[in-house]
């Protein structure tokens, strides 16, 4: 990989038009295809500045559906430009189909990565520092999620795209092969435990159930206080994960459920 | 309340999933979009900084862990994240009933939602024919501007309506309501937050073992009172720990292929 057309600045131009199309006209039958065409485009002047004919071609190929975690999935976008050069120079090995079918083998396995990686780990976390350092209405905890998330995005999706870019088809390996599997494994156990943690913290459900039995009272919550505080929500999360992941419930028709049995609870409580 | 209304309306616009202006996803959707910071941006444009962070911080409790895959979602946070924050500050809700006033809403965003991309088909097939044509002013308009147009509308139109209009509304519902209606409020706006948790559990784990990862966070914070952060270090010492484990064991094995069962044995 000697010969180079791009440089730092089209490049830059391109990462920056992901970022911030990737999902500009998402639609159910396209998703963020146009995202990604708009990414190639800075790519596609520069490789075919006086071929409008290869331009043309280049970007009908990146019209076609994509859909993946858009922040860490820019690497996708660096091993597209990568591999675009490579084929805008004349390496034969390099067709469309293969730009492509990467584009599709890659999407999924970096949405899994990304989901559990982004909205699953690093947002609870940052957001749970957050609104402990904001639960007195303070307005340091907002200041250091919007500084703290919005730098680790931008310089790790921007160090994403690069390496893609320099490592080409390579990359594929070093980002899913096995070792990259168990990263991701153990970053899913640090998020695991992160969540335990926040879910103990925000969801709340106490039992105002109380029987008077020969003379004593008997308060339910005071007793699960002694055994284990917490364990009604967390039955209440485990019975949802059952419901969602075992049996398809949507999460709007557990909302419902969820309504109806809060109402039919709260009636029974003003009967006795 | 005109200027208020309108200001909320933007916001909500900018914060869209599809916004591109504030470096899209990133600056718009995970950030301004997050109730934390909606609710001090609500607050700041109605006047009461406290109580629109207070009200943020217990709303985002319910969608901390809320994951999109596919741009699927079960509640559309944009629209719990502005013009439902403003209705529950404007017409003095308790942060439990804001909670589920805000859950609510966010639901039926969601048809919103729908809708939009239904009509950005339109859109994005008249941009493949403009780039088939060579015309990549045109793709650009109807890949950028076009859809844009759309979002706008879609964002801007029933957020103004319900801040606008829904706030003497609101506020004279919560006031004529039974105390037994809103007990039922309360009890939902502390359960919800649970259904977040899940998607994001039905979203993460492949494997049964991880459950213990998520009890053991759940028992540091009940039984250990730990604080985040504590919690955060925690787990990435055992995260670390777990990743020495299973790389000592592939070496081991020589096919190099890693069993699944196995790792549960690790701990």
């Amino acid at each position: 990989m000697a010969e180079k057309i791009l440089d730092k600045k089209t490049l830059t131009k391109s990462y920056h038009k992901w970022m911030m199309y990737n999902l500009v006209a998402m639609s159910f039958e396209f998703l963020e295809a146009m995202g990604f065409a708009l990414s190639m485009e800075p790519i596609a002047d520069k490789l075919y500045s006086d071929e409008p004919e290869k331009k043309k071609e280049m970007m009908e190929r990146h019209t076609a559906f994509y859909n993946t975690e858009p922040q860490v999935g820019a690497l996708i976008n660096g091993i597209s430009a990568g591999l675009e050069e490579q084929k805008a120079l004349g390496n034969t090995g390099i067709t469309g189909e293969l730009i492509n079918s990467l584009k599709i083998g890659l999407m999924g396995p970096l949405a899994g990565i990304g989901d559990s990686m982004v909205p699953g780990m690093l947002i609870p976390i940052l957001l749970s520092i957050g609104m402990g350092l904001s639960s007195n209405g303070s307005i340091l905890g907002v200041l250091f999620y919007i500084v703290a998330y919005n730098c680790i995005m931008y310089f790790g999706s921007r160090y994403l795209f690069f390496k893609g870019y320099e490592l080409g088809a390579e990359s594929v390996d070093v980002f899913t092969g096995e070792k990259a599997q168990q990263i991701t494994k153990a970053i899913t156990v640090l998020g695991m435990t992160v969540i335990g943690g926040v879910a103990a913290s925000y969801v709340k459900l106490e039992i105002p159930a109380k029987f008077a039995l020969t003379g004593t009272e008997i308060d339910i919550q005071a007793i699960l206080d002694g055994i284990f505080p917490k364990l009604a929500p967390l039955m209440v999360i485990f019975f949802s994960w059952y419901l969602m992941a075992k049996k398809n419930v949507s999460p709007v028709k557990l909302i419902m459920i969820y309504f109806v049995v809060a109402f039919a609870g709260v009636g029974l409580a003003y009967l006795f | 309340m005109l200027l208020q209304a309108i200001a909320i309306s933007v916001f909500c616009y900018l914060g869209a999933l599809s916004t591109p202006w504030l470096l899209g996803l990133t600056g718009g959707w995970y950030t301004i979009t997050r109730p934390l910071v909606s609710g001090m941006i609500v607050g700041l444009i109605l006047g009461d900084l406290k109580q629109g962070i207070l009200i943020g911080v217990a709303i985002q409790t319910v969608y901390i862990a809320m994951v999109t895959p596919g741009g699927q979602m079960p509640a559309d946070l944009n629209f719990v994240a502005f013009p439902a924050i403003a209705l529950a500050m404007l017409s003095n809700a308790s942060t439990e009933v804001a909670v589920t006033l805000a859950t609510t809403i966010g639901v039926l965003g969601t048809i919103v939602f729908n809708l939009y991309q239904v009509v950005n088909s339109f859109w994005n097939h008249r941009a493949v024919a403009a780039i088939q044509e060579g015309d990549y002013r045109k793709f650009r308009l109807n890949a950028i501007a076009g859809p844009q147009a759309t979002n706008f509308i879609s964002r801007f139109v029933p957020s103004f309506l319900v801040v606008y209009f829904g706030s003497g509304f609101a506020k004279s519902m919560l006031d004529s309501m039974p105390q037994y209606l809103i007990d039922v409020m309360s009890y939902l706006g502390g359960v919800l937050p649970a259904i977040g948790i899940a998607m994001l559990l039905t979203a993460v784990v492949k494997e049964n073992s991880l459950f213990l990862f998520f009890l053991l966070g759940f028992v540091c914070i009940v039984f250990l009172n730990l604080n985040m952060i504590a919690l955060t270090i925690i787990a990435a010492v055992i995260a670390y720990l777990y990743y020495t484990g299973s790389s000592k064991k592939s070496v081991v094995m020589s096919n190099g292929v890693i069993d699944e069962e196995d790792d549960e044995e690790e701990f």
